[in-house]
C-alpha cells in the first residue's frame, strides 16, 4: 500500500466518523482525476461537472459502502464510472451527453507516448481508439491503478485489463507512427 | 501548498454539512455473505420442523442427504459473496466469473435432482398430515408442486428481503444484476433445506417446482435490486 494511498484510507475512515475537514481534504485530492476521467467518458462534454458532484453525492449517501480493505482511488474512479453509466441510461441525460464540446477533452497526453507527436496528435488519436482499449490506456498509465484495481473497476479480469491496455498502447503508437509519416 | 486544491462546491458542501453523521463501515464481502447462513438456517429449520424430514433421507445416505444440500447451501453463499462483489465500485468480479457461478449453480442443482431420482425415485407425498390430504396430494400431484413452489418462493423472498436491507447502499453499475445475483443465491440456500424435507423426488416436481421458485427468488432480487438502482439514480437527478 503506498503512503498516498494510506492517507486516502485515513482521510476516509475520518469522513466516515463524520468530520467534514477530511471530505474537502479527500475531495481535493481525488477530485480532479475523477473530473478527468469523467471528461473522458463524457467525450469532453459538460455534463462530466454535474457528474463529478453526482460521483461525490454517491459517495456521501453510500459512505457506509467503503470498506478500509479497498484502495479509496479505484473505489471512488469505480464509483464515477458507476454514475456515469447510470446516468447515461436515463434517456433525458443520453442527449446531452453526446452534446460534446468542439474541443477536445482534457484527458491528459501520456508520458510514453509523449515522444511520438505533439500534445494535440496524441489526444486525437486516443479519442479514436476502441473505448474500452482507450480506458484502460489511461486507468492504467495515467491515474497509474495497477490492473488488478482495473479488473476490479471494469468487472473483467486483470489479464484482460492488461491485454486492452497493451492493445490501445500498440493502436496508439500505429496510428502516431502514420501520422509522423504522412507529416514527413 | 493546498492554496491551488479545488474545494467542493457551495451546493455539495452544505448538501453533505447536513448529514454527517457517523456511519459504520461496510464489511467485506465474504462477512456480508455469510450475514445470510444464521436466517438461512432460521428459515430452514422452521420448513423441516413444519414438513419433516423426507422418509427416504436412509436411501439417500448422508452424502446425497445432508451433503448436496451443504453443497447447494455453500454454492448460495458464493453467490451472494459474487453480489457483495458486484455492489462495490473497486471489487468487481471478471463476468465471466459471474456467469461460471450462475451456470454452476444450475447446473447443480439439475445433478443432485437427478441423482437423487435416480437413488430414491419417491414420488408419493408422505408428510405428516391425515391420510386423506396425502392420497389427494398422490392423485393430484400439481398441488404438492404448487405448494412447494408458493412455500419455498415466500421462504426465499424473506431472505431476499433481508439482503433487499444488506445492499441497500449497494453500488452496482448492475443493480439487477447484483440483485438477481442475491436473489438466486436465497433461492439456493432455501432449496438446499426444502429439498431434505419434500418427500417427492421425481424431476419435474424438483425442477419445476423447487427451481422455478429459485428462478422466482432471482427475478424478486433482480426487480428489487433494479428498484434500488432506479432509487438511487432518481435521488441523484432531484439535485438542483
Amino acid at each position: 500500500m503506498s503512503e498516498g494511498d494510506q492517507e486516502l484510507r485515513a482521510l476516509m475512515i475520518r469522513y466516515q466518523g463524520g468530520s467534514l475537514e477530511a471530505f474537502q481534504e479527500l475531495y481535493a485530492q481525488v477530485a480532479p482525476g475523477v473530473r478527468r476521467y469523467l471528461l473522458h467518458l463524457a467525450a469532453g462534454s459538460e455534463i462530466a461537472d454535474d457528474l463529478l458532484q453526482e460521483t461525490f453525492l454517491q459517495m456521501h449517501r453510500s459512505r457506509a459502502a467503503y470498506n478500509s480493505n479497498y484502495a479509496v482511488k479505484p473505489w471512488v474512479f469505480g464509483l464515477a464510472r458507476n454514475v456515469f453509466l447510470m446516468n447515461r441510461r436515463a434517456a433525458r441525460r443520453w442527449a446531452k451527453v453526446h452534446e460534446s464540446r468542439e474541443d477536445l477533452p482534457e484527458f491528459p497526453v501520456l508520458p510514453e507516448a509523449d515522444r511520438l507527436g505533439s500534445q494535440d496528435e496524441i489526444r486525437r488519436s486516443i479519442a479514436c481508439l476502441a473505448p474500452d482499449q482507450a480506458e484502460a490506456l489511461l486507468l492504467h498509465h495515467e491515474w497509474g491503478f495497477s490492473f488488478e484495481e482495473i479488473a476490479g473497476m471494469l468487472g473483467i479480469s486483470a489479464a484482460a485489463a492488461r491485454a486492452r491496455a497493451s492493445r490501445g498502447m500498440a493502436d496508439l503508437r500505429v496510428a502516431l507512427n502514420s501520422l509522423q509519416r504522412a507529416r514527413a | 501548498m493546498m492554496d491551488r486544491s479545488p474545494k467542493p462546491p457551495e451546493a455539495l458542501m452544505r448538501a453533505i454539512a447536513q448529514d454527517l453523521r457517523p456511519v459504520r463501515p461496510s464489511p467485506q464481502p465474504l462477512q456480508l455473505a455469510l450475514r445470510m447462513v444464521p436466517l438461512a438456517l432460521l428459515v430452514s429449520s422452521v420448513i423441516l420442523l413444519a414438513i419433516g424430514l423426507r422418509h427416504d433421507l436412509g436411501i439417500l445416505g448422508p452424502l446425497l442427504g445432508w451433503g448436496a444440500s451443504a453443497a447447494q447451501f455453500v454454492l448460495a453463499i458464493v453467490l451472494v459473496w459474487i453480489a457483495a462483489h458486484e455492489s462495490t465500485p473497486a471489487g468487481r468480479l471478471p463476468r465471466q466469473m459471474v456467469y461460471l457461478a450462475a451456470a454452476a449453480a444450475c447446473l447443480v442443482v439439475v445433478f443432485v435432482t437427478l441423482l437423487t431420482f435416480s437413488t430414491s425415485p419417491a414420488n408419493a407425498p408422505l408428510l405428516r398430515v391425515p391420510p386423506r390430504v396425502n392420497e389427494m396430494l398422490r392423485v393430484s400431484p400439481w398441488i404438492m408442486g404448487f405448494a412447494c413452489g408458493i412455500g419455498s418462493t415466500v421462504a426465499g423472498g424473506i431472505l431476499v428481503l433481508f439482503f433487499s436491507w444488506v445492499f441497500r447502499n449497494s453500488l452496482a453499475t448492475r443493480p439487477t444484476m447484483a440483485g438477481a445475483l442475491y436473489g438466486a443465491g436465497a433461492g439456493l440456500a432455501i432449496n438446499a433445506g426444502w429439498r431434505v424435507a419434500c418427500p417427492v423426488s421425481t424431476p419435474w416436481h424438483a425442477l419445476g417446482a423447487h427451481g422455478a421458485a429459485i428462478i422466482a427468488t432471482a427475478i424478486l432480487g433482480a426487480l428489487i435490486g433494479r428498484f434500488l438502482g432506479n432509487r438511487r439514480l432518481h435521488i441523484g437527478g432531484r439535485r438542483s
